[in-house]
């Protein structure tokens, strides 16, 4: 939880109440607020000095967080922290002050002496203020992207993942909703095999009919048969008969009678006009 | 001038004890160890680094110059390390004592030389004489041989000591000019500054590039003995 000292400060309250009991085993401070470790500058130090090494197991989880933002800090050197420590007494000016009359008195009283070394450090030490301004900023973004590729990759790996498992509820859903439709299948081939077997009946019922039709229709056509071979015969017994009794007399009786008919025709014919 | 000049090169000690161990030791501390998956930015960058280098050194080795890989990495580290802090003002450079030197080269030389005459016995003995050479020259081109492999270690710590040695003695002498030229004419001194800044970048390269070439002429005695 970030309160008022802000993130990556010394959180003094943090301190004095959670890290505390790291530190001793058993927990001893863990009813009282130790005032030492308020203290903004030396609390670090104090925290550390009676920090025990070694007296347990280290406690793995869970590990406490890196702080995001280093502290601040005044000319790459100085906490700001001190700053604050002197300003009640001195104002703002008075770290400034201080730096400067500290190095004008070992400068005077030749505690610091200035000897080729001074040229060399000069050189080196701006050599090395002038490639952290330049470069500071892109070699801090490049470790970033470092960090970021790495945390890219273990994503994908669990986006794969999650999507794979994705991919086979779906799947799996897929099935199913086909399972629900499969009875129309079933009924499409239930029809068919009724339409096959309606079929099947059908045609050996037309073929019973149709050989019951020839049975039936070849004793009808013995009957016809039959009848005009009865018929002819009565026919033929009854001319044969007709003609043998009729005697030669009767026969020539018969014609002379047509003749004399026809002759009557004859002469009433040509009275009639032709049409 | 109350100190002459080769009093940074003496080994420092403290009320009679020698610190030079502290020294050495120290510059341990600035390569943290990766405690989590995502650490900060300096154990990413030497991470990365550290990546880039052993994956381009121990690329020609096969699997046994390869079980080396720890050594190695160590070795252009610290020497690395301990050269670019030399660079500080008032600093102490162990790199310049030849006695440390040695102590590194002759102890990696020589396992690179036990290593190959123990495993490849033949092969190392025939690094004695280079392919066809005439016959009369034999016996003396196997003397040349041993000479030029028995001065390996020497040359590697020499290499290194004088490199440093006088790179940090230019550096001094020359701001010594600058110190003495103030005086005299500004001018001069600015100028003689300006070649002090350029000689404080190549010192710069020069310390990287010496720890490169010391790590990697062991790599290459390592990969003709594997």
């Amino acid at each position: 939880s970030d309160g008022a000292p802000g993130p990556g400060h010394w959180d003094a309250d943090a301190a004095a109440g959670g890290l505390v009991d790291l530190a001793v085993p058993g927990g001893a401070f863990s009813g009282r607020r130790a005032p030492c470790l308020k203290n903004p500058v030396l609390g670090p130090g104090v925290l550390q000095a009676i920090r025990i090494f070694h007296t347990r197991q280290p406690s793995l989880a869970p590990i406490p967080c890196v702080p995001e933002y280093g502290g601040k800090v005044c000319l790459g050197l100085i906490p700001k922290e001190f700053f604050q420590f002197l300003y009640p007494k001195t104002g703002v000016r008075g770290p400034y002050v201080l730096g400067t009359g500290l190095i004008l008195y070992s400068l005077s009283k030749e505690i610091y002496v200035i000897t080729a070394e001074t040229f060399s450090a000069i050189s080196t030490i701006g050599l090395l203020i002038y490639v952290v301004k330049k470069y500071g900023a892109s070699i801090g973004e490049f470790a970033d992207k470092l960090s970021e590729q790495k945390i890219a990759q273990l994503e994908e790996v669990k986006q794969a993942s999650i999507q794979q498992i994705q991919d086979a509820i779906d799947t799996e859903k897929s099935q199913q909703a086909l399972v629900q439709k499969r009875h129309y299948l079933f009924d499409v081939q239930r029809n068919n095999i009724a339409m096959a077997l309606e079929l099947t009946y059908r045609e050996r019922l037309h073929r019973v009919y149709r050989e019951v039709k020839n049975r039936l229709d070849y004793h009808i056509s013995v009957q016809n048969m039959m009848r005009r071979k009865e018929q002819e015969h009565m026919i033929n017994w009854v001319e044969k008969h007709v003609v043998q009794s009729i005697s030669a007399q009767q026969e020539k009786e018969t014609i002379a009678k047509c003749i004399a008919g026809l002759k009557l025709l004859a002469k009433k014919a040509p009275s009639q006009p032709v049409l | 001038m109350n100190e002459n000049l080769f009093a940074s090169f003496a080994a420092p000690s403290m009320m009679g004890l020698p610190i030079v161990v502290l020294i050495v030791m120290f510059p341990s501390i600035l390569f943290p160890t990766p405690n989590r998956l995502i650490n900060n930015r300096l154990i990413s960058i030497q991470q990365w680094l550290i990546q880039l280098t052993s994956k381009q050194m121990l690329a020609i080795h096969n699997q046994k110059g390869r079980t080396w890989a720890l050594m190695l990495m160590s070795l252009i580290l610290f020497i690395g390390s301990t050269n670019l802090l030399g660079l500080l003002p008032h600093s102490f450079t162990p790199t310049t004592q030849l006695s440390m030197n040695l102590g590194m080269a002759i102890p990696l030389w020589a396992g690179t030389v036990i290593t190959g005459f123990r495993y490849k016995t033949k092969a190392s003995l025939a690094h004695f004489l280079p392919q066809g050479t005439p016959l009369p020259l034999i016996p003396m081109l196997v003397v040349i041989e041993t000479i030029s492999l028995f001065i390996q270690p020497m040359a590697l710590a020499v290499r290194l000591t004088a490199n440093i040695t006088a790179g940090h003695l230019l550096i001094h002498l020359i701001g010594g000019a600058t110190l003495a030229l103030i005086n005299i004419s500004a001018t001069t001194a600015f100028i003689t500054f300006i070649i002090l800044i350029l000689l404080t970048i190549l010192e710069f390269a020069v310390a990287l590039i010496q720890a490169y070439v010391f790590t990697l002429l062991v790599s290459l005695y390592l990969h003709d003995n594997t």
